[in-house]
């Protein structure tokens, strides 16, 4: 493992922003389940120094801004070298390439090697490479087409009442008033 | 009959499984012979009584409701009857697909493949793939799983539970090591719910297996059951559809406890009488079942129903049409009565209930059309008429009340000694058939004790049975109100929307959801009660135990919907309670571990999915992975940028699903959102961003595992 080199010194930018960034990017390389706190700083420390170039250049943007851009050109080398033979665009190689660095357990078995593209293990790479050939079943396409079902003289009634029915809710309720309507004229000519 | 030859093993009689026409026909024959001799004679006794003064319009109307009620309590009570009998006898039923097998088979490898399928729709990530799980492990210790594949067919529309779905398959294929047999797969849209959502599968990968057993959400099925059913459709041909009878299991409050109870208690016997006389025609109920694939394929997809929903359109209730196809198609739909190995979970509260049986009564009417279509078995016919009787014996049980209340009010003197006589018998035949059935299943239970051995066991047992016959008699009145409910706004038109059944219960009970239910029942007994007070005491006493639940019945609801089950004085106890089969116990200690975490803040876990989706770099990567290839936009980049601006500086909660839909569709803005929060500084981003970044590292250790328990295969 290297040593760490923890100088950093930022051309543009307030302190303030500068620990803002620092902060975001340690929460960020978390999110990689990067247990090792040594390689944690160390790619911090590497991705700010990236940060404070860029933000020389463009400091209409904030450091932490550029420090997560710096974080994902850097992984999209480190990827860029492990799946070069996979012909990935851009978006699938990231995405790719992170699944398959969780698939193949490097967060924990490879912790020190995340982002290092000169000491790269090979078991690494082709445990990441893999890890994303696992594919679904090949489909084997059936046709399953509905066959009529004969109805019957049902359906033609019912079709119809239902169709007219349905297309007209005033005769729907008015059938309904009828039918209540009935039951309680009976009930008043059997009490009256 | 085309029964697919080549993929059938050899010195098997292709008829094997269909039982004999003559046994068939002969149960039959017996069976519908005392149904409708009971029918007979209690419609005599009843026209008996009523014509004493000549037939009115009101009485004509009150035989006419009483002949098909009375015809459903005969089938109720002869089923139960030649279930106990069947129980009983010396020589198991000749029928019985368990002899289909012997010792030798047991020892034989399987080779059919298999895919067991479980379609979601927004289900609980937890339940759902613990269960997978559970399944999955019981199935690995038969040491017969190498040909059995699992597929997760998801319908969810929930942005957090799809990407929460996706996370926990990874998750459970990494700790079981299960790569390459369990598949994730989520239809963009849900075209004709579940029946729709299995016809994708069987389309897709239908070809490759030979079987398919079909699970629900909440189904849990033993790996020797599993493997058993395999072997008996091996053995029988021309089976098309095994299913098993699924107990009810995990109940925690009165309701779910007493129906759990119930079932274990008087369905086994019931399973057994209607096991006797369907024989070759049983039905389908849509999970915990095997069903052979290329007739399902061939045969069983199902056309829309003419005219619109509520009464045509989509066919709901699929299972017993598909059975009701399979047998069309020449092949045999069984039931096996089975004791343990199969499971589901019930409706924790009477609101749940009544919401599920609001479903299935929709699709049981439907399938008015289909009763008389042609080409059908009899049989099937009269499994589609037991199905649509089942909710409008509801209706025809209020009408009789009706029309009871209104002879009440309007009386004719009953003198002669011929009317008074078959009043009383057809009193006392009633109530045999209602309280027969039950007694004689208790007392075969307290002799044998076949749920339990201990005799204290079976004396709780015996208890138990009288307390559930309180509750039962509670509830029935006010299910034949919401069933009558159901039927007329069935027939005037109101269709039942697509909803997640609700399994368990958050917290207490929900006092306004009850009070904005039971409501209107209550005010109904009331005024019933009102009306009877004046038309006739002797008749208001008659009808008072009816109207007395439907006065209490927002207590009554309150009451079983609460987690006050009876469990610690050992009421209503199951077999499945008492000792948890394994397929069981490991999935109840699994969610238990994970019930026993911290949760993050109700805000962070109403949108954990969505939360991990965007943060974490791991299923940002798994989602636009499993997205690739359908790779379409439907809306403009305009669109997706206003929405995703918006989710960033103003949170999740000011997005509808359908615009989270939209986001979690496009890959672009999945992976740009990703970089995009972890971009903006702290004043860009809304509370509930900032909140999250500073939590989800520290929330799980494992963020992938935050639905699931860590329970890693060595």
């Amino acid at each position: 493992m290297e040593a760490v080199n923890i100088q950093f010194a930022p051309a543009t930018g307030t302190e303030e922003e500068w620990n803002e960034a620092y902060a975001r990017l340690a929460d960020y390389f978390r999110s990689y389940q990067l247990h090792n706190r040594i390689r944690r700083t160390q790619l911090i420390l590497e991705t700010l120094r990236n940060a404070a170039k860029a933000h020389a250049v463009d400091p209409t943007r904030t450091p932490t801004a550029h420090s997560i851009e710096q974080a994902r050109f850097m992984l999209r080398e480190w990827l860029g070298s492990i799946y070069s033979d996979l012909n990935l665009n851009e978006a699938q190689l990231e995405a790719t390439g992170r699944l398959g660095f969780h698939l193949a357990g490097g967060p924990s078995r490879w912790p020190q090697f995340f982002l290092d593209e000169q000491n790269m293990p090979e078991d690494m790479a082709e445990a990441m490479r893999s890890a994303i050939r696992t594919s679904g079943p090949g489909m084997q396409v059936s046709k399953m087409t509905p066959r009529d079902i004969d109805l019957g003289m049902f359906t033609d009634v019912a079709d119809d009442t239902f169709d007219r029915l349905g297309r007209h809710p005033i005769l729907r309720y008015s059938v309904l008033v009828i039918i209540i309507g009935s039951v309680l004229g009976y009930l008043y000519s059997l009490f009256g | 009959m085309s029964v697919p030859l080549a993929s059938q093993p050899a010195n098997i009689a292709m008829t094997a499984g269909m039982p004999p026409k003559h046994i068939s026909r002969t149960r039959r024959a017996t069976f519908f012979s005392l149904v409708g001799l009971g029918t007979i004679v209690g419609a005599w006794l009843s026209y008996i009584f009523l014509s004493e003064n000549g037939m009115r319009i009101s009485e004509w109307g009150l035989l006419l409701v009483f002949i098909p009620l009375y015809y459903q309590l005969n089938v109720g009570f002869w089923t139960a009857l030649f279930g106990v009998w069947l129980m009983n006898r010396p020589q198991p039923d000749p029928l019985s697909l368990w002899l289909s097998l012997n010792a030798d088979d047991y020892e034989q490898p399987i080779t059919a493949s298999t895919a067991i399928i479980l379609p979601v729709f927004n289900e609980d990530v937890t339940r759902v793939y613990e269960g997978l799980r559970s399944i999955y492990l019981s199935l690995e210790a038969t040491g017969q799983s190498k040909h059995f594949d699992f597929f997760i067919l998801s319908d969810s529309d929930k942005a957090s539970q799809w990407i929460e779905e996706e996370t926990a398959w990874l998750e459970l294929c990494r700790q079981l090591k299960a790569f390459g047999r369990i598949f994730y797969r989520r239809r963009r849209k849900q075209i004709n719910r579940k029946s729709g959502n299995v016809s994708d599968f069987c389309r897709r990968w239908g070809k490759r297996y030979r079987y398919m057993v079909v699970l629900d959400a909440d189904s849990l099925m033993s790996g020797a059951l599993l493997t058993s059913l395999v072997r008996i459709m091996e053995k029988n041909p021309a089976i098309g559809i095994v299913q098993t009878f699924p107990k009810q299991i995990a109940a925690d409050t009165l309701l779910g406890r007493v129906m759990q109870f119930a079932q274990a208690l008087y369905g086994p016997p019931f399973m057994a009488g209607l096991d006797y006389w369907q024989c070759g025609e049983a039905n389908f109920w849509g999970h915990n079942a095997i069903l052979r694939l290329a007739p399902f394929i061939e045969h069983c997809a199902l056309p829309p129903l003419p005219a619109n929903a509520p009464f045509g359109g989509h066919i709901l209730s699929h299972d017993f049409v598909e059975a009701a196809l399979m047998r069309k198609a020449g092949y045999a739909v069984r039931l096996l009565p089975t004791t343990r190995g199969s499971y589901e979970e019930g409706p924790p509260t009477l609101v749940d209930m009544l919401k599920r049986d609001r479903r299935w009564c929709q699709g049981n009417m439907q399938h008015l059309w289909l009763l008389f279509a042609k080409g059908w078995h009899p049989m099937s016919r009269i499994n589609f008429l037991h199905g649509i009787l089942s909710y409008v014996s509801s209706l025809l049980w209020f009408f009789f009340l009706v029309l009871a209340t209104l002879l009440a009010a309007t009386p004719t003197p009953h003198v002669k000694p011929q009317a008074i006589l078959a009043e009383h018998i057809l009193l006392a035949v009633t109530a045999m058939l209602i309280f027969l059935p039950k007694t004689v299943i208790l007392l075969d239970e307290v002799i044998t004790g076949r749920m339990f051995k201990p005799l204290r066991l079976r004396l709780l047992t015996f208890v138990s049975s009288l307390l559930d016959t309180v509750v039962f008699t509670l509830m029935a009145p006010v299910l034949m109100i919401f069933h009558s409910r159901f039927v007329v706004y069935t027939i005037i038109g109101k269709s039942v929307s697509w909803v997640t059944q609700r399994r368990k219960i958050d917290g207490g009970i929900n006092w306004s959801e009850i009070l904005y239910t039971f409501l209107s029942v209550t005010l109904l007994g009331v005024a019933w009660g009102v009306l009877g007070w004046y038309v006739s005491k002797a008749f208001l006493i008659w009808i008072s135990p009816i109207l007395f639940s439907l006065v209490i019945s927002i207590l009554v609801a309150a009451l079983v919907s609460s987690g006050r089950s009876g469990r610690r004085l050992g009421f209503f106890l199951t077999p499945e309670e008492h000792e948890p089969p394994t397929v069981l116990n490991n999935m109840q200690q699994n969610l238990k571990e994970i019930k026993d975490r911290i949760p993050l803040s109700p805000e962070l876990e109403r949108h954990y999915g969505l939360m991990q989706v965007c943060l974490d770099p791991y299923v940002n990567g798994l989602h636009v992975s499993l997205l690739r290839r359908r790779r379409t936009i439907e809306v403009s980049s305009a669109y997706l940028k206003e929405i995703s601006h918006r989710l960033i500086t103003q949170g999740p909660q000011t997005l509808n699903a359908q615009e989270l839909k939209a986001l979690m569709h496009d890959t672009d803005t999945v992976t740009n959102l990703h970089y995009r929060i972890w971009s903006a500084a702290d004043h860009e981003l809304a509370p509930f961003w900032a909140t999250a970044i500073r939590q989800y590292n520290l929330a799980s250790t494992s963020p992938f595992a935050h639905t699931l328990a860590k329970q890693e295969v060595e």
